[in-house]
């Protein structure tokens, strides 16, 4: 690879097009899809819904993730992989306001994970999904935001290991381990001084080892690239609870019909569903 | 007016400050200044705040309803459990809504709701450790105020923004279908819209109309409502 860009032209610490739209979907509370590039996922919530009595604990609401794979039955694997999920949102939520309810999370995945390796490009989907499906959500109060950013790294003779931020199809022949690392964003934690702290990374190597000094870099350039999603989503909340993209195309038609120009601008303005990255 | 994501800071200060929906004072104060708590926002929105200062909130829509104290809502009856009323508001837990708390009720004279039946009531206890109760009168002057079962009619739902749209006196949607024929609305705070009208018509006319000008559904403005009920014939 040359030294500062990729195959696709991006930079070490760029992320593929971003895609968040707000579908919403009927009878869940919640929900939102998010993708880097064509690896995307699908999440919901519903909540706080009665629980089974099994589940009910008295301090606080019960937090389940149901992980939903592309294909077949959820597996040991889905299973695994919503635990994962479950561990790296919890820190954000604030589940002692509604105690003996059910906040419920279903994650479906929407692309596959090829021979594993864009798994973690499809965790960190799935994570970024599930935050935005919590706040389009509403009803589960949180003290701050999870992003999460997959990261690859390729060792190249005796030089630093290369790290890069989301790697994608055609980087994946190159890269030799990496990782995900996921973030939750907030003014006053009360675990950390500053307003951003990593709550889980599963960063390995395939080739060899690899030292602290690399996973902190590693974990610096998912930061420079989590805070990016972040400002992103926090542009997307504009638009979380606007009107779905089809439906008023057809009313920018019918204003035209009048004559209606000036209002059409602002239509125009107003209906960036889905957002990109230039 | 500015947009917030839980987590984020809310510049809040003032002698008597009071927070509304979304906000949440911090209990963790990391800063050495306890003098001035830090308030953070717990859910994504957008921020208001009173003229003074003194009263803050976030606005932001929702589909589940978490009930809060004095709010009203539109139940169904679920269980008859000797002297009140279970009934689903749309939370995590049945309301419970006690046979005596409707106007006139008295040991002898209780009102007869049966399994289905629809009450418009008030929220007069929400603690999240306790079940949510409701009372169908007002506390004070025992009167009715508007509570109580709802016949016949027809329940709509829609998301939580809508029907506090729907409950704010300078929103087009009520007004405008008033003028075009009589109807009865009792608006809940839990997203249920209890409506009623002379001809089925009319009454499919109003649900169609909730759904389109709902935020979470279609969005309608005031012109595309004027429209739709052209095309209704009503």
């Amino acid at each position: 690879m040359a030294s500062n860009t990729r195959h696709d032209g991006r930079q070490d610490h760029e992320f593929r097009t971003l895609n968040i739209s707000y579908d919403g979907l009927a009878r869940v509370d919640g929900s939102a899809r998010f993708g880097f590039g064509d690896t995307s996922a699908l999440a919901s919530i519903s909540g706080p819904i009665e629980v089974r009595l099994v589940a009910e604990q008295a301090s606080q609401a019960t937090f389940e993730v149901l992980l939903r794979p592309l294909s077949n039955v959820p597996a040991t694997e889905a299973k695994a992989l919503g635990a994962t999920i479950r561990s790296a949102l919890a820190p954000s939520l604030i589940l002692t306001k509604n105690p003996r309810t059910l906040v419920q999370l279903v994650v479906q995945s929407l692309s596959s994970k090829g021979d594993g390796t864009q798994r973690e490009a499809l965790t960190a989907a799935m994570i970024n999904a599930s935050t935005l499906a919590l706040l389009n959500a509403g009803s589960v109060p949180m003290r701050g935001v999870v992003c999460a950013i997959p990261v690859g790294r390729c060792t190249a003779g005796d030089r630093e290991t290369r790290l890069f931020v989301d790697p994608g199809e055609t980087e994946i022949s190159e890269i030799q381990g990496g990782g995900c690392f996921a973030f939750v964003f907030g003014d006053k934690l009360g675990w950390g001084d500053g307003d951003v702290e990593c709550v889980w990374t599963n960063w390995k190597s395939t080739s060899g080892t690899f030292d602290e000094n690399e996973l902190s870099r590693a974990r610096e350039l998912a930061l420079k690239a989590a805070r990016a999603v972040y400002a992103e989503i926090k542009r997307g909340v504009k638009t979380m609870g606007a009107v779905p993209f089809k439906f008023n195309e057809k009313r920018v038609k019918e204003d035209v019909k009048k004559g209606l120009e000036a209002e059409l601008k602002t239509e125009e303005g107003s209906n960036d569903e889905k957002m990109e990255i230039s | 007016m500015s947009i917030v994501l839980p987590g984020e800071n809310v510049p809040a200060q003032h002698v008597n400050l009071k927070l509304g929906p979304g906000l949440l004072q911090s209990t963790t104060s990391t800063s050495s200044d306890a003098s001035r708590p830090s308030i953070i926002a717990t859910r994504a929105g957008t921020l208001h705040h009173s003229a003074n200062g003194a009263k803050w909130w976030v606005e932001s829509n929702s589909r589940r309803y978490v009930p809060a104290a004095q709010e009203s809502v539109v139940g169904v009856v679920t269980h008859r459990a000797g002297e009140g009323y279970r009934v689903d508001i749309g939370t995590a837990h049945p309301a419970s809504l006690d046979a005596l708390a409707f106007e006139g009720a008295s040991r002898r004279n209780k009102p007869n709701l049966k399994v289905g039946s629809l009450v418009y009531a008030r929220v007069s206890l929400a603690h999240k450790d306790m079940e949510p109760e409701l009372e169908c009168f007002d506390a004070q002057t025992r009167k009715a105020e508007g509570f109580g079962e709802l016949k016949g009619g027809f329940v709509v739902r829609c998301s939580l923004k809508m029907s506090r749209d729907l409950l704010d006196p300078s929103h087009f949607l009520l007004p405008l279908l008033g003028g075009r024929f009589p109807l009865e609305v009792a608006v809940g705070m839990n997203g249920r819209v209890w409506i009623s009208a002379k001809e089925v018509k009319q009454t499919i006319a109003i649900a169609r109309c909730i759904g389109e000008v709902d935020t979470d559904g279609g969005g309608m403005g005031i012109e595309g409502v004027k429209k739709l009920l052209d095309s209704l014939d009503v």
